[in-house]
């Protein structure tokens, strides 16, 4: 209470109700930001700070501070970094081919075409199942057995078991559940490019492949950066199918790295070493995301 | 001023309401109801499920102030879900695991250790060597009995009856087994008109291969000075090589199987694809239920190499060490696993029992679905080293199983795989030995 009483004084001059303001905004948003404290904030903070202990898993384990030594370990982990090499070829491609297929979905929805509506509806289904009943789902058709791709194709290939076909076979998967996010976002982007353009390049000659790429690539831009930026960590941080799909086999080759931090959590009990590979995989999604998105602004300009 | 004191006062009375919620737990165990038990099981097979939860209800209906409630799990993810209940303080009272799996909880404290407690019926009625497979060190430089072990497996060999009589080999009896080398002579003889001898699922094939290296007294691990490393040495090579040789030389083992897990190469089993597919004793349920009609197959006794032994691996019912009732919980696993109890659980699960009365059982030594030859086959079970190393499962996943597999696909060479088993393997179980 000391410096409630001091401060009048020293702020004599200062514009005090201006203050008093202040601090009933402050007090009208405390409810609000007491949730995000204690739900997000809080275990974020724990998070990064189990980072740098050697927390096990065990009724009887002492827990203590050992500085950087698990990023040292990070950083000879040769499993941790194949695992990584592993994420970043599925978020790059996922992102990539996922985006590719959404625009072409997207510019096809938005067409005059018959049934557009339902056309529309049937692109969000994906949207609307769960991760595990995807991976369920696409489980059953990749069955060597009895799944339908090789009923279809004729093949005898066991898709999710084969050390060469397994992280393609997933990358695909991947692809099919992110479609409708993106496929909407860049459908109410086309729905903003305004018609006049369109109509102004068709004047001076321009064709349909002209006006796509100087007319609706352009005014689509920020919406572009944006979705692909928010897949690629969406993906990067993928779990739930591979866990359901390989569990991160055969032999690894489809660990993602948060399967991976994971499996050191969860199976192996090494919490703190899973806490910094959390972090560590929070670093470099940002720091590949700074570099993308300086770049495209930059381009922008 | 006052509004911010007041603030504080409401955040730290949430708090206080918070932490007395999460302690308060254990005051109820005093009072009068019943004692409640939850006990969180593993059986999959339909009969075995009937035959789990139908001993609850019998349990139940004679113990009134002990009530247990069935919880079901799932082999696919128990020991993460185990983890989280353990670290929680919330774990089920009792716990139905498979020993690989104890040594790291039990060095971690979570399980009770049952040395103690547990009847002298229940402990005479299985036998040592049993016993063996759930003793396991308990952190601390003790040692402990961790779980009641009541179902073993042994890998035995499941072959087409008419492949078997047309190609003219000697039929192995359980006195006297094929050796590898007449398997192999076998296999060969059987691949024939598209057909191939043997199908190995090698999808999971760290326990099976180590369980067989022993055939040849392969132990793939040594402990010295209290320090466990990895040996791949002659021993261990043989059964490698044995299986290699199959499927890259004598191409009597069709490489397609090697991704696939225990039970999918059945239906090429029944479609004459496979004259023999190497599995679990507990296999023989599926193969009865799903053979299509006329199909004849036999059940043929474990390889000998030089001695038949297998490394035993036994589900087993463990005791938290949180549970608030653990006197309650080793009096319902005595019960549960008495001989006749265990006599029903091992024909549900189609498995071999640990119990001496419930291996008595005329059921288990009828010729009906070879219960004879399985049964038999339990006198080669042994504790596999492998048990007791600490780090065993992160050695298995991250190198164990990928090694294996590339080395079966042809992609390594023997020498290769030896390296990576034994250097990188080093690496992983040196995180445990501190």
């Amino acid at each position: 209470m000391t410096l409630t009483d001091v401060r009048p004084a020293r702020a004599g001059r200062g514009p005090a109700p201006n203050r008093a303001r202040n601090r009933d905004t402050f007090m009208l948003m405390l409810p609000a930001l007491i949730p995000v404290l204690v739900l997000s904030v809080g275990p974020l903070v724990y998070g990064i700070m189990l980072a740098f202990t050697d927390a096990r898993s065990g009724r009887n384990t002492e827990t203590s501070f050992v500085g950087l030594a698990n990023f040292g370990d990070l950083l000879t982990d040769v499993d941790f970094w194949e695992s990584f090499r592993i994420g970043m070829i599925w978020a790059v491609s996922v992102t990539v081919l996922q985006f590719l297929a959404s625009l072409g979905l997207a510019l096809l929805l938005d067409q005059d075409l018959r049934l557009r509506g339902f056309a529309r509806v049937l692109a969000l289904v994906p949207w609307a199942m769960p991760p595990v009943v995807i991976g369920l789902m696409w489980r059953l058709v990749y069955h060597p057995d009895a799944g339908i791709l090789n009923a279809v194709l004729g093949t005898d290939v066991d898709w999710l078991n084969d050390f060469s076909v397994a992280l393609p076979a997933v990358i695909l998967v991947g692809i099919w559940m992110g479609m409708p996010q993106t496929t909407v976002v860049l459908l109410a982007g086309l729905q903003n490019v305004p018609k006049e353009l369109h109509e102004a390049a068709g004047v001076d000659g321009a064709g349909v492949w002209r006006r796509f790429w100087n007319v609706t690539l352009p005014q689509l831009r920020p919406v572009i950066v944006a979705i692909t930026s928010l897949d690629f960590v969406w993906n990067i941080n993928q779990f739930s199918l591979v866990y359901v799909l390989t569990q991160g086999g055969p032999g690894g080759r489809t660990r993602l790295p948060m399967l991976f931090a994971y499996e050191e959590a969860f199976r192996y009990g090494f919490f703190g070493y899973a806490a910094t590979l959390g972090v560590a995989i929070t670093i470099v999604v940002l720091a590949v995301l700074g570099v993308y998105l300086w770049r495209q602004m930059r381009e922008a300009d | 001023m006052r509004r911010w004191s007041a603030a504080l006062a409401v955040a730290a009375v949430v708090l206080a309401a918070g932490c007395s919620g999460g302690g308060g737990d254990g005051g109820d165990a005093a009072s009068d109801g019943p004692v409640k038990l939850r006990f969180l099981s593993l059986a999959w097979q339909k009969e075995s499920i009937a035959a789990n939860k139908q001993l609850v209800d019998e349990w139940n209906t004679a113990n009134p102030k002990i009530q247990v409630e069935y919880v079901q799990g799932s082999w696919d993810n128990v020991n993460d879900q185990l983890v989280t209940s353990f670290e929680a303080g919330d774990p089920p009272d009792v716990i139905h695991d498979d020993s690989p799996a104890l040594s790291g909880f039990a060095s971690r404290g979570f399980l009770l250790d049952l040395s103690s407690t547990l009847p002298a019926e229940l402990k005479g009625d299985i036998p040592q060597a049993a016993w063996d497979t759930v003793t396991f060190g308990d952190g601390k430089g003790g040692q402990g009995v961790y779980g009641v072990p009541f179902l073993q497996e042994s890998q035995v060999l499941f072959a087409n009856k008419k492949l078997l009589d047309a190609s003219g080999v000697r039929v192995p009896t359980s006195d006297d087994p094929w050796t590898w080398d007449e398997f192999a002579a076998a296999t060969k003889k059987m691949t024939k008109g598209g057909a191939y001898g043997v199908a190995w699922p090698m999808k999971s094939p760290v326990n099976k291969v180590l369980s067989l290296g022993l055939n040849f007294g392969g132990t793939f691990f040594t402990t010295e000075g209290g320090k466990t490393t990895v040996k791949v040495g002659p021993e261990e090579r043989e059964v490698l090589r044995r299986i290699h040789d199959q499927l890259h030389k004598d191409k009597s083992a069709d490489p397609s199987a090697l991704g696939m897990g225990t039970a999918d190469p059945l239906p090429g089993f029944f479609a004459g694809k496979y004259a023999i597919v190497p599995a679990g004793v507990y296999l023989r349920q599926q193969v009865a239920e799903q053979a299509p009609d006329g199909f004849e197959w036999v059940t043929l006794p474990p390889l000998k190499g030089v001695t038949a032994q297998q490394g035993a691996t036994s589900q087993t019912l463990s005791v938290a060490a949180d549970s608030k009732h653990p006197q309650e919980s080793v009096k319902f696993i005595s019960f549960f696993l008495n001989g006749p109890n265990q006599a029903r659980l091992a024909k549900g699960d189609w498995l071999l029992p640990t119990s001496t009365a419930a291996a008595a059982d005329p059921a288990m030594t009828t010729k009906d679905n070879f219960w004879d030859v399985a049964t038999a086959s339990a006198k080669n079970l042994v504790v596999a080293p492998y048990l007791k190393v600490n780090g065993y499962d992160e050695w298995k996943s991250k190198v164990g199983t990928p090694t294996l597999q590339e080395y079966f696909a042809g992609k390594i060479s023997l020498d290769e795989a030896a390296k990576k088993l034994v250097e990188e393997g080093d690496k992983v179980l040196e995180r445990y030995a501190q």
